[in-house]
C-alpha cells in the first residue's frame, strides 16, 4: 500500500526530466523501503469488547487512521461484552489477536501469571508512560513490569437527576442518614428512592463495596478481597446491620431481581426513581436529550471518621503474549495513545482519563468525576474484579441473595466463608 | 484386485459406509465425554496444568448446597415436561380433523418449534415482567398485582419450565400429528363395525397404534428436560441466587464463570450418569417389541 501511494505521487511530480528522475528516484527508494514491511504481514487484529456504538466508531476511526499512515491493515473484531469473558481465555491460549481489551488488576494479573500478556515495559519507557499516568500504572504492573495500557476509569457513586432534585428541593445526601431522610421524602412522592437491578447480580457487590469502604476502610475491604479476611469476621457486622436497615427501609427497586441494571438506569431517567448507584456509563439507559440533567454524587458518609476511598475501575488494553505481530502492535497502542485520540474514545462512556495530559473535557460527567477524584484518598476496583473469579460468583450470589433475604445473613456468610476457605486454603 | 473386492464386499461396503459417521461420532461424543469423566479427577482452571485431586471434585459436590437445588429443578423440569405428551396427543386429536382452516390452525400451534429457544425465553421473561408484561397487565384488570415470578425463589422454576413447555408441546403435537396420519384405516374400519366410538376407540383402536410414537416423545421430553439450559441462562441466569440453576446450568457456570473445570466435568458426570440409566432403560424397552415382531 506503501508503495502504491509513493508511485502516484511520483508520477504527478514528473513535469520536468529532472524532477522525474528524482521522482522515480523516490518510487525506488519508497519501493525498497516498503519491501520488508510488506514482506511481514502487515496485518493487526484487534478484538474489542466494547458495546457502546459511540465508541465502537472512535475506535474505528483512530484505526482506519492508523492503517492509512502506516499501511497495516487493522481488523477490529466487535464482541459481546459479556460473551468475551469467556472467549479471552481460549483465544488467549490458540488464535490470539494482536491488541485486545481487557481490565487491569486482578483480572489481568490472572493472565499475566499463565504468561499470556506480553510485557510492554519497554512501550511505557519509549513512550514515557509514567510521567503521564502517575499512580494507575500500578493498576497494570505486575512485579515492576507493566502487562498493558489502563483506559478509562469508572468512577462509582450515586447518580440522580437535576430536575428531579430541583423540582422537588432535593439535595443530594452527603450522609446516610440523609439518605434515609430522601428516601423517606421519594416514597411519600411515590417513587424508589434507590433504583436498583440486580439480575446480573454485579449490583448488589457493587453496594456492598461501597458500604465496606464506608464503614471498614480500604486496607481492611482489599483484605477480604484478598482472601486474607474471613467472611465471618466481626467488622463486617456492622456493614450488614446498616445495609439490612436501608432494605428493610425500602430503599431498593422491589422485586430488583427481575431486572437488569440498564431497567434499573432507565426507571430513574423515567423519574420513576430518585438515585441510583452506577458509573458514568449510566447515560447508556438515558435519552440523549436528557443526558445534561445527570448529576453525580458521592456515596453517603457513614463513618465520619472514615477517609474518602472509593471504587474506581479502570479498563485496559493489552498485547497478547501469542500475538503474532507485536512490534505493530505496540505501534498501533502508541498510535491510539495519544493523549488526543485516548480522550476521544474515552469521551464516549464519560470515563476518566488516565494520562494527566488529556485535553480537557466538554463531558460534565467526566469533569465531576475527575474533580471529584481529588479528594479520594485511595480506590479498590469492583467486588468482582478485586477477588478471585471463583469466589467473586459466590460472592455476587451470596449479596443478591442478602437483599432479598436479608434474615439469612448468618447462612449466607458461612457459605462465603466456605468457599474463601476453599478458594485461599485458610 | 476384483476378486479381493468381491470376497471382502460384505463387510467392507458397510464398513467403508459407516466409517465417517462412527469416526464423527466417536471424536465428538465418544471422545468427548470420556475426556470429561477423566477432567473430573483433577483440579483445573482450563488454562494452568491439571492437577490430579481423585474423587475431591464428586466429594465437593456432595456437600454443595446448590448441588442439591439443581438436582431438585431438574426433578421439577422432568416432572412438570412429563405434561408434554398428552398434552401434545390432545392437541393433536383435536387438530386431526378435516374442517376448512384447520391447516392454517396447525401451522400457528407450530410456531413456537420454529422460534430459536432464546427467543422464546426472552418473550417470556417480558410476559413475566412485573412492571410492564403481560402477566401483570392481565393481574391489573383484576386489580391485583401480579407476582415477579422470576424474582421469587420458590416460583421462578415453574416459570421457566412453562415458557420451555410452549416448543415441548408442539414438538410432541407435531410426533402425534404424524402418527395419526398413519394409522392403519382397516383397524379403525374393524372398530367402527364391532360399535367402538369415543374413548372405547381412542382407548383401544388409536392408542395402540400410536405407542412407538409415544414413546419418541417420552425419550425426547426426558432428555429434553434433563439436558435444559439456554431457557435457564436466557430467562433467569440461574438466578435469583442461584433458586433456578439446573445441573447443566450449574456446570457451565462452575467452568467458565470459577474457572473449575474439574468441577463442571464432575457436573457433566453426575448428569451423565442419570441420562445413560435412562436411557439403558429406554433402549431396553424399545428394543423387545421389536424382538417379539421380528
Amino acid at each position: 500500500m506503501d508503495g502504491k501511494f509513493e508511485s502516484t505521487t511520483g508520477i504527478e511530480l514528473a513535469t520536468t526530466r529532472r524532477r522525474f528522475i528524482l521522482g522515480t528516484g523516490a518510487v525506488l527508494a519508497g519501493g525498497m523501503l516498503a519491501r520488508p514491511a510488506i514482506a511481514q504481514a502487515k496485518e493487526l487484529t484487534v478484538i474489542s469488547n466494547i458495546g457502546n456504538a459511540d465508541q465502537r466508531a472512535v475506535l474505528q476511526r483512530l484505526a482506519d487512521e492508523y492503517s492509512k499512515a502506516s499501511g497495516v491493515a487493522v481488523t477490529i473484531n466487535n464482541m459481546d461484552h459479556e460473551a468475551h469473558k469467556t472467549a479471552i481465555r481460549s483465544y488467549l491460549v490458540v488464535g490470539a489477536p494482536d491488541v485486545c481489551f481487557w481490565f487491569s488488576g486482578n483480572r489481568m494479573k490472572a493472565f499475566v501469571k499463565r504468561g499470556l500478556f506480553d510485557d510492554i515495559s519497554d512501550l511505557y519507557e519509549r513512550e514515557g508512560y509514567k510521567n503521564v499516568l502517575g499512580a494507575t500504572t500500578g493498576a497494570l504492573t505486575v512485579d515492576d513490569k507493566q502487562y498493558g495500557l489502563p483506559l478509562g476509569g469508572l468512577l462509582w457513586g450515586m447518580f440522580y437527576r437535576k430536575d428531579v432534585f430541583e423540582e422537588k428541593g432535593w439535595t443530594a445526601p452527603s450522609t446516610i442518614e440523609e439518605l434515609m431522610a430522601l428516601a423517606e421524602q421519594a416514597k411519600s412522592a411515590g417513587m424508589v428512592p434507590v433504583s436498583m437491578g440486580t439480575k446480573e447480580m454485579w449490583p448488589a457487590a457493587g453496594w456492598f463495596d461501597h458500604m465496606n469502604l464506608r464503614i471498614s476502610g480500604l486496607e481492611k475491604h482489599l483484605a477480604l478481597m484478598d482472601g486474607k479476611l474471613p467472611y465471618t469476621d466481626a467488622s463486617l457486622k456492622p456493614v450488614f446491620d446498616s445495609w439490612e436497615d436501608l432494605i428493610r427501609a425500602d430503599l431498593f427497586t422491589p422485586n430488583h431481581t427481575s431486572s437488569g441494571w440498564e431497567q434499573a438506569a432507565a426507571a430513574l431517567a423515567q423519574k420513576k426513581a430518585a438515585m441510583m448507584d452506577l458509573g458514568g456509563f449510566i447515560k447508556y439507559g438515558f435519552p440523549p436529550e436528557d443526558v445534561d440533567q445527570i448529576a453525580y454524587a458521592p456515596f453517603p458518609v457513614i463513618d465520619k471518621a472514615m477517609p474518602r476511598y472509593e471504587d474506581f475501575s479502570l479498563n485496559s488494553v493489552h498485547i497478547p503474549k501469542n500475538g503474532k505481530n507485536k512490534e505493530n502492535a505496540r505501534d498501533f497502542l502508541a498510535y491510539f495513545y495519544k493523549p488526543e485520540n485516548l480522550a476521544a474514545f474515552l469521551e464516549a462512556e464519560s470515563a476518566v482519563p488516565p494520562r494527566n495530559d488529556c485535553p480537557p473535557s466538554k463531558d460534565p460527567l467526566i469533569n465531576a468525576a475527575v474533580e471529584s477524584m481529588k479528594t479520594v484518598v485511595g480506590t479498590a476496583q469492583y467486588y468482582d474484579r478485586d477477588t478471585d473469579p471463583d469466589m467473586a460468583q459466590e460472592g455476587l450470589k451470596g449479596f443478591q441473595e442478602f437483599m432479598v433475604k436479608p434474615e439469612r445473613r448468618d447462612q449466607i456468610l458461612a457459605r462465603l466463608e466456605a468457599t474463601r476457605q476453599r478458594i485461599f486454603k485458610g | 484386485m476384483m476378486r479381493l473386492w468381491r470376497r471382502h464386499r460384505h463387510w467392507l461396503a458397510p464398513t467403508l459406509f459407516i466409517l465417517p459417521g462412527a469416526l464423527l461420532f466417536g471424536i465428538v461424543i465418544i471422545l468427548a465425554s470420556v475426556q470429561t469423566i477423566w477432567v473430573s479427577f483433577f483440579d483445573w482452571d482450563g488454562v494452568g496444568p491439571m492437577q490430579w485431586v481423585g474423587l475431591a471434585n464428586y466429594e465437593q459436590l456432595a456437600e454443595d448446597p446448590q448441588f442439591y437445588v439443581s438436582l431438585k429443578n431438574n426433578v421439577i423440569w422432568l416432572g412438570m415436561f412429563m405434561l408434554a405428551p398428552p398434552l401434545g396427543l390432545a392437541l393433536a386429536l383435536l387438530l386431526n380433523q378435516a374442517i376448512a382452516g384447520m391447516k392454517f390452525l396447525k401451522s400457528m400451534f407450530f410456531v413456537p418449534l420454529v422460534l430459536a429457544s432464546v427467543t422464546v425465553g426472552v418473550v417470556f421473561t417480558w410476559v413475566y415482567d412485573p412492571t410492564f408484561g403481560l402477566l401483570s397487565l392481565i393481574y391489573g384488570w383484576f386489580g391485583a398485582t401480579a407476582p415477579a415470578l422470576l424474582s421469587d425463589e420458590h416460583l421462578v422454576s415453574f416459570a421457566v419450565v412453562i415458557a420451555a413447555l410452549w416448543p415441548q408441546v408442539a414438538f410432541c403435537l407435531v410426533l402425534f400429528l404424524a402418527g395419526l396420519n398413519n394409522l392403519n384405516e382397516d383397524l379403525i374400519g374393524a372398530g367402527r363395525v364391532d360399535g367402538a366410538r369415543g374413548s372405547a376407540m381412542l382407548l383401544h383402536v388409536v392408542l395402540p397404534q400410536l405407542r412407538e410414537v409415544s414413546f419418541i416423545a417420552l425419550a425426547v421430553t426426558v432428555i429434553g428436560a434433563l439436558r435444559s439450559f439456554d431457557m435457564v441462562a436466557v430467562m433467569t441466569s440461574g438466578g435469583p441466587f442461584g433458586s433456578s440453576t439446573v445441573l447443566a446450568y450449574q456446570m457451565y457456570e462452575q467452568s467458565i464463570f470459577s474457572y473449575r473445570f474439574g468441577y463442571g466435568a464432575a457436573i457433566a458426570t453426575v448428569l451423565f450418569a442419570i441420562m445413560a440409566a435412562f436411557i439403558a432403560w429406554y433402549l431396553r424397552t424399545l428394543l423387545r417389541p421389536e424382538q417379539e415382531t421380528a
